[in-house]
């Protein structure tokens, strides 16, 4: 909502500056997002009269005119305007003025001629375009020599407020001018007289409203015999104008006037153009309407409309047809002033990519009882500046469907114990008397029953926030929360994503947050197997699918990264992927999971001057991979199985398996996927379901051996295909309680082995918890091994 | 005898000056004191001494012995030395020279305020709680007191995946899930990601929120004040800093209010929109089954990123999610 502050004042016009007002606005929740001067900062500018004009002796653009300033005598400026012209008025800044800029009007020479001001354009003084090239033109009867901040009025800004959906009674000049005199107590002054317009003949146009509860209340009357040459007046231009509305022609500019001084929207007919009673009725499926700003509309049957015989004429509160719609030849005016129920009108304007200053205010809501004196004021201010013969009103009203103002119970012990603070009885029934409530006191409280512009107010909280919002939120005390002191849960079998985060940072790994959306094809590209959900109203086509893996914005950071110049690239995040299911237990339609994952790619060490030229492998992930399930205390829950994955070089992709169910997955970027993901050079990525990271186990001390360890180390000779995973298994899976621990300490492939096969050296390390053991023991353990291992992979002792 | 064991120890001295190396050393060792060197040739001939000379002899061979060992040793000590000190200025090192695997990475800037907030939360006792970012049509908005017809659904620019299945478009679903399955009092904060289909300079189609709740008996708006407060001068260390509560709308709290910060740390004393807040609405109260006149909810909801671009001096949104390393590296 738009105004100009003069406007405003001519209302209520508390001793506050434009900054003041604009602040107080704000703290009475009627935020004022901008507060705009009409006009810019400037002094000394006033009605000049141009007297003459003549060529410049030494140059071809420019004239030299005498300009009377109302000074006595006339002041020469030369002028290079095209327009300028003996007779005109044009705004003058004299000798001292300072214009916007603070730029100074001096005396001066202009190619030798003397100049003793400047006549001035509209944007020079900071005036809205008035799209002339040159002078800004004043208008004949602009007295001369007159301050031009006094005639044009231009001591005046325009304040936008942005109101919520429940203050839709500040839709006008009126509903602030009522908020402001509630909080400031200035003096309220309604700037005319209501009067009753109606005229004794009946109105020749009938209505017939269909649709009672959509409609419960619809006035009209025919205005005749007028004068169809009026123009809109001056002042009314510039208040719309300064409210952000452009003067089109009287009858507009009367029903936008209204519409911003009460807050009523009304819409206009050519009476002559419309065929029998008009209509407030349902539109039928398929009917075609030509709205005011000239597009066809095909109509839907949720769709209130104004009609008459030949068809819709109308969107109800929305916008008015082409085809009645008032123009200089129209004789007889069919004025329209109706309530229409707000959920009539909710949602119609958008479903036809419509947004009016009338259905805005419809669907937020317009106080019931206004319609009879919004058309009213619309015919004294259409008589006053056109004349004309007005009708009687015909009105068909709904009362049944009308809202009814909501009564409700306030209770003193409310307002003490939510708001934290008693407000005395008489603080309480001024705030309401002054919002125009009306108050009925009893023992516990009082019963209040709103204005009919206040059907926001429905609980007792309403008028609770109501009371808060006068009394100043500011004003509230502080008041600290007390409660109990109690200690809380600390579950340290959790481990904590923080902790998990902080240890990939550790290793160099830095953290990004992407798009929860990705490219439909990239997802395809990278995770072809799995169901995703598709946003219906996407910001673009490229951010249409919900992730189902991490990899694309990982890959995507990686790329945006490496295209400026960075070759060392290490990143990670943590968030939600989306496969679509149906039948998922959230009723969402889809299976939320927490995952972490990573991506590298570059050099494996950042210290250049080492000679270690190396990049990044399987091997360095899979160390951070490994370190990060050792932290959640996984090492060995979590086991890495050789598989195929689309996204994966297919000889360089692990599976991640806890408990026989996949909970993650690493390895190389396909190297058919690097071009598909813009990347460069070799990337090597993870991801892993969160909750798989997330427990951990409360440690459990077992008492340190004082016996000397012994270490054994065995040379396996086993086939090159075979994982050394099943060797390690092989080991492992002999019952032993002297064996503390294997560790791999040798591949080797050539010399001395036969092709296909490979050399895998273990070391074990053997030591009893209560004894020194003897050496038939551990050849014992050895040989028992060493079957295990024949049997399991086929491997031989080397 | 004295004589000739003389000229052995002068020949001895002169020799071991003349030597640079320890095997060379080890050289001379064996010819004056082996089994076949000329000291121990000397004290063979004691046998041919008579007995009353021979201790006597004896003495000043050993002495000789003793000299020429002292001579040996000394110029071992000598070499040893000049060997480690060889060694050792060999391997001194430029430690100028950066060290390996330094990189530290960092954590994105929306983390390190989120944790910032949880931290200060959970300090006093708040839970943090998560949500699904889809959310279905009753939690985002239905039992939030805004029904299909509610103007502000307008408003909330939201991202729909069918008609009753939207991606979140605040974090406020989060309060609904907690009340619908824990009994007040509640203190809880739920931190996450939202969603609004809007872009541009200074709208992102994601961002962060963090949503706050209180149910206890008789919580009053004085107490959102006092904790909203707290929270922005703790979480700016700024215990001068500004506020104002401005009065606003959400349709499921009532009183609510907008919040305004103003500080001479950043934005010249301007008032700057920090947070929106209020009392629960008594109907999502009773959407979820508690009754308003037994418990009051205070409920608030963070901009993430705004508060980590007032703290952290980002000037454009876009950043956080731009992922630039550049960016991101000034984290650490």
């Amino acid at each position: 909502m738009k105004f100009s502050e003069n406007w405003l004042r001519e209302w209520v016009s508390p001793e506050w500056d434009s900054n003041t007002l604009a602040e107080e606005l704000s703290l009475a929740g009627l935020e004022v997002d901008g507060i705009d001067p009409v006009a810019g900062d400037f002094t000394n500018v006033v009605v000049g009269h141009v007297l003459s004009v003549e060529r410049h002796p030494d140059a071809d653009k420019l004239n030299v005119t005498q300009v009377d300033v109302g000074d006595g005598e006339p002041v020469q400026i030369v002028c290079g305007a095209k327009n300028v012209v003996a007779g005109m008025k044009a705004c003058c800044a004299k000798v001292g003025a300072v214009l916007p800029g603070d730029f100074k009007i001096k005396k001066a020479k202009l190619r030798g001629v003397a100049s003793h001001g400047m006549l001035c354009g509209a944007t020079e003084i900071g005036l809205p375009d008035d799209g002339v090239d040159g002078l800004h033109v004043l208008p004949e009867d602009a007295p001369i020599g007159m301050d031009l901040r006094e005639y044009l009025d231009l001591n005046d800004t325009s304040v936008d407020v942005d109101l919520t959906p429940n203050r839709a009674d500040c839709f006008s000049v009126l509903g602030i001018a009522r908020d402001v005199y509630a909080i400031s107590g200035a003096e309220f002054t309604q700037p005319f007289k209501d009067k009753e317009m109606a005229g004794s003949e009946p109105c020749a146009q009938k209505i017939d409203v269909q649709e009672a509860q959509a409609c419960p209340k619809y006035l009209g009357c025919v205005v005749t015999n007028y004068d169809k040459t009026a123009q809109t007046p001056a002042w009314m231009v510039q208040k719309l104008q300064r409210s952000g509305l452009r003067s089109i022609d009287l009858v507009v500019d009367i029903t936008n006037y209204v519409l911003l001084e009460l807050g009523q929207p009304m819409h206009a007919f050519d009476m002559d153009k419309l065929q029998g009673a008009v209509q407030v009725r349902m539109a039928q499926a398929g009917e075609k309407l030509v709205t005011l700003d000239e597009k066809e509309l095909t109509l839907e049957e949720n769709t209130l409309v104004i009609a008459d015989e030949s068809g819709a004429i109308a969107l109800a509160g929305i916008m008015g047809g082409l085809s009645t719609s008032v123009t200089d030849a129209t004789d007889k005016i069919f004025f329209e002033c109706a309530h229409f129920a707000r959920l009539a009108i909710t949602g119609k304007a958008r479903q036809y990519g419509l947004h009016t200053d009338s259905s805005m205010r419809f669907e937020r809501g317009v106080d019931p009882l206004l319609p009879e004196r919004a058309l009213n004021r619309a015919l004294q201010l259409f008589t006053e500046i056109a004349g004309g013969d007005i009708s009687a009103f015909d009105a068909v009203v709904s009362e049944e469907n009308m809202p009814k103002p909501a009564t409700i119970a306030l209770r003193r012990e409310t307002i003490a114990s939510r708001l934290g603070v008693a407000v005395a009885d008489n603080q309480v029934e001024k705030i309401f008397n002054d919002l125009g409530f009306a108050i009925t006191a009893n023992d516990a409280g009082w019963d209040i029953t709103a204005p009919s512009f206040r059907f926001d107010m429905a609980i007792e909280m309403d008028l609770i926030e109501e009371i808060g919002r006068v009394y100043g939120y500011n004003n509230l005390p502080e008041t600290p929360v007390e409660a109990p002191m109690t200690l809380n849960e600390l579950d340290e079998s959790e481990q904590s994503l923080n902790v998990l985060k902080n240890a990939l940072v550790q290793k160099g790994y830095n953290e990004v947050v992407t798009y929860s959306f990705v490219a439909e094809n990239q997802q395809k590209a990278i995770a072809p197997e799995l169901p995703y959900v598709l946003l219906q109203n996407p910001i673009s086509e490229d951010m249409k699918a919900m992730r189902t893996t991490l990899f694309p914005g990982l890959l995507n950071s990686i790329a945006y990264n490496q295209n400026r110049q960075q070759s060392r690239v290490r990143l990670f995040e943590a968030g939600l992927v989306f496969y679509k299911n149906d039948n998922d237990a959230s009723g969402t339609g889809a299976t939320q999971v927490p995952m972490l994952g990573g991506a590298i790619v570059g050099p494996a060490s950042n210290a250049g001057w080492d000679n270690v030229n190396r990049n990044v492998d399987f091997y360095d992930l899979k160390g951070d991979v490994e370190a990060l399930l050792a932290m959640s205390h996984q090492t060995g829950k979590v086991r890495f199985e050789a598989f195929q994955n689309p996204a994966l070089h297919p000889g360089q992709a692990a599976s991640l398996m806890k408990d026989g169910e996949e909970v993650g997955v690493m390895g190389q970027l396909h190297p058919q996927l690097v071009k598909t993901m813009g990347v460069s050079g070799t990337v090597f990525m993870f991801q892993i379901r969160q909750d798989a990271l997330m427990t951990m186990d409360v440690p459990a001390a077992q008492p340190i051996s004082k016996f000397p360890e012994t270490q054994r180390d065995l040379a396996f000779v086993m086939e090159d295909a075979t994982p050394v995973q099943k060797l390690v298994d092989a080991i492992q899976s002999v019952d032993s309680d002297i064996m503390q621990g294997i560790e791999i300490f040798d591949i080797y492939r050539g010399q001395g082995i036969e092709e296909h096969q490979k050399s895998v050296a273990v070391a074990l390390r053997i030591q009893h918890p209560e004894r020194t053991l003897q050496d038939e023991e551990v050849d014992s353990l050895v040989n028992e091994i060493l079957a295990a291992t024949k049997q399991a992979v086929n491997a031989e002792l080397r | 005898m004295q004589e000739q064991l003389q000229s052995i120890i002068s020949q001895a001295e002169a020799a071991v000056a003349e030597v640079s190396e320890l095997s060379a050393l080890d050289e001379l060792r064996v010819q004056y004191l082996g089994k076949k060197g000329e000291l121990t040739a000397m004290m063979k001939t004691l046998g041919q001494l008579s007995p009353e000379e021979r201790p006597k002899a004896g003495q000043v061979i050993n002495e000789a012995k003793q000299a020429v060992q002292g001579l040996l040793n000394a110029k071992k000590k000598q070499l040893d030395d000049a060997k480690l000190a060889k060694k050792l200025a060999e391997e001194s090192i430029d430690v100028t020279l950066p060290g390996r695997d330094t990189d530290l990475g960092s954590l994105h800037p929306v983390t390190r305020t989120l944790y910032r907030i949880e931290t200060l939360f959970s300090n006093a006792g708040f839970d943090v709680e998560q949500g699904p970012e889809i959310e279905d049509d009753w939690h985002n908005f239905e039992a939030l007191n805004i029904p299909e017809t509610h103007p502000a659904r307008a408003m909330h620019d939201t991202f729909y995946i069918n008609e009753n299945t939207v991606l979140r478009t605040h974090t406020s679903g989060v309060q609904i899930r907690t009340m619908e399955n824990k009994k007040p009092p509640l203190r809880v904060i739920a931190p996450g990601r939202v969603y609004r289909c809007d872009s541009d300079q200074t709208h992102t189609p994601m961002f962060h929120q963090v949503e706050g709740l209180i149910i206890e008996k008789n919580a009053s708006f004085a107490q959102l004040r006092a904790l909203l407060i707290e929270f922005l001068r703790k979480f700016f260390e700024d215990e001068n800093l500004k506020t104002r509560f401005r009065p606003s709308y959400f349709p499921f709290t009532e009183p609510s209010a907008e919040v305004d910060i103003a500080t001479d740390l950043f934005g010249d004393g301007r008032w700057i929109e920090v947070l929106g807040c209020g009392m629960v609405h008594p109907n999502v109260l009773k959407n979820v089954g508690i009754d308003p006149d037994e418990y009051t909810g205070l409920a608030f909801g963070l901009g993430v990123e705004r508060l980590a671009m007032l703290r952290y001096n980002v000037k454009d949104l876009r950043q956080f999610f731009e992922n630039d390393l550049r960016f991101l590296q000034q984290f650490k």
